[in-house]
């Protein structure tokens, strides 16, 4: 029994790619988060956009776990964007101040284009 | 004056990682039960997955298998208790600790403190760690 996670990712352009979350990110899975973000870091990934859509639920581990990847794409001169945040998770991003730790988009595509402005 | 016992539901889950979404359930069919919003639920659920995953992740007594949920239910408040029979962890760890991978530490307290009324945090070497957090019922 797990909590229910589905991680896709896929590149959008040299160095860049996108890393959606549908469902729950909870104690139980956000390791996976963190193994599929430092993958695509690891495949030279140096700007990711999480898409946040489809997430449903994000406890203080997930949190914890975005901001990990965030301090580590940082050290190769990248960055972590987070779009598409719905009320029910953007609530513990703002409760803790980790708003102030990504910028955040509306749709993933609007990250996109800033990436790529 | 209000004399009456409070309504328990007990529930107990083995300390891993993966039965903390049935702590979260739990808790959200109690809100539902007793009417409270939607969003409200939502904290609530939140509340109880922070206080479990503390449970689960800082408690380094391995002798401890399992986490007591608690929630009373009164005519003005549910009150919940998450106990756990470890060493426990301590309360006052700083937000700006961080762990071995960059993470900050002791959200999970500043979440709980935020969407719930009232949060109390024991830990005695004894007795182990209890979180007890409550929120006050609408109209009452």
């Amino acid at each position: 029994m797990s909590a229910q996670l589905k991680i896709d990712s896929r590149v959008e352009g040299e160095g860049l790619a996108v890393l959606a979350l549908t469902g729950e990110v909870d104690v139980a899975n956000a390791t996976q988060v963190r193994e599929a973000g430092l993958k695509l870091i690891s495949d030279g990934v140096r700007h990711l956009v999480v898409d946040l859509s489809q997430t449903e639920y994000i406890d203080t581990s997930g949190l914890g776990t975005l901001v990990g990847l965030q301090k580590r794409i940082r050290e190769s001169g990248g960055e972590v964007l987070l779009a598409a945040l719905q009320p029910r998770v953007r609530r513990p991003f703002e409760i803790t101040g980790l708003t102030n730790v990504f910028r955040l988009y509306d749709d993933v595509g609007s990250a996109l284009e800033e990436l790529r402005s | 004056m209000k004399t009456a016992t409070p309504d328990q539901i007990e529930l107990r889950i083995p300390r891993r990682a993966e039965f903390v979404r049935v702590a979260r359930m739990a808790a959200c069919a109690i809100a539902a039960q007793l009417e409270f919003t939607y969003d409200v639920m939502k904290d609530i659920e939140l509340a109880v997955g922070e206080a479990c995953a503390n449970a689960v992740e800082h408690v380094a007594d391995v002798a401890c298998e399992d986490i007591l949920v608690r929630f009373s239910v009164e005519p003005a408040q549910l009150a919940i208790e998450v106990v756990d029979r470890g060493q426990g962890f301590d309360p006052a760890r700083s937000q700006d600790q961080e762990d071995d991978w960059g993470r900050p530490g002791g959200l999970g307290l500043v979440v709980i403190g935020e969407v719930m009324d009232d949060l109390e945090v024991s830990c005695d070497p004894e007795t182990g760690t209890c979180v007890r957090m409550v929120k006050y019922r609408a109209g009452e």
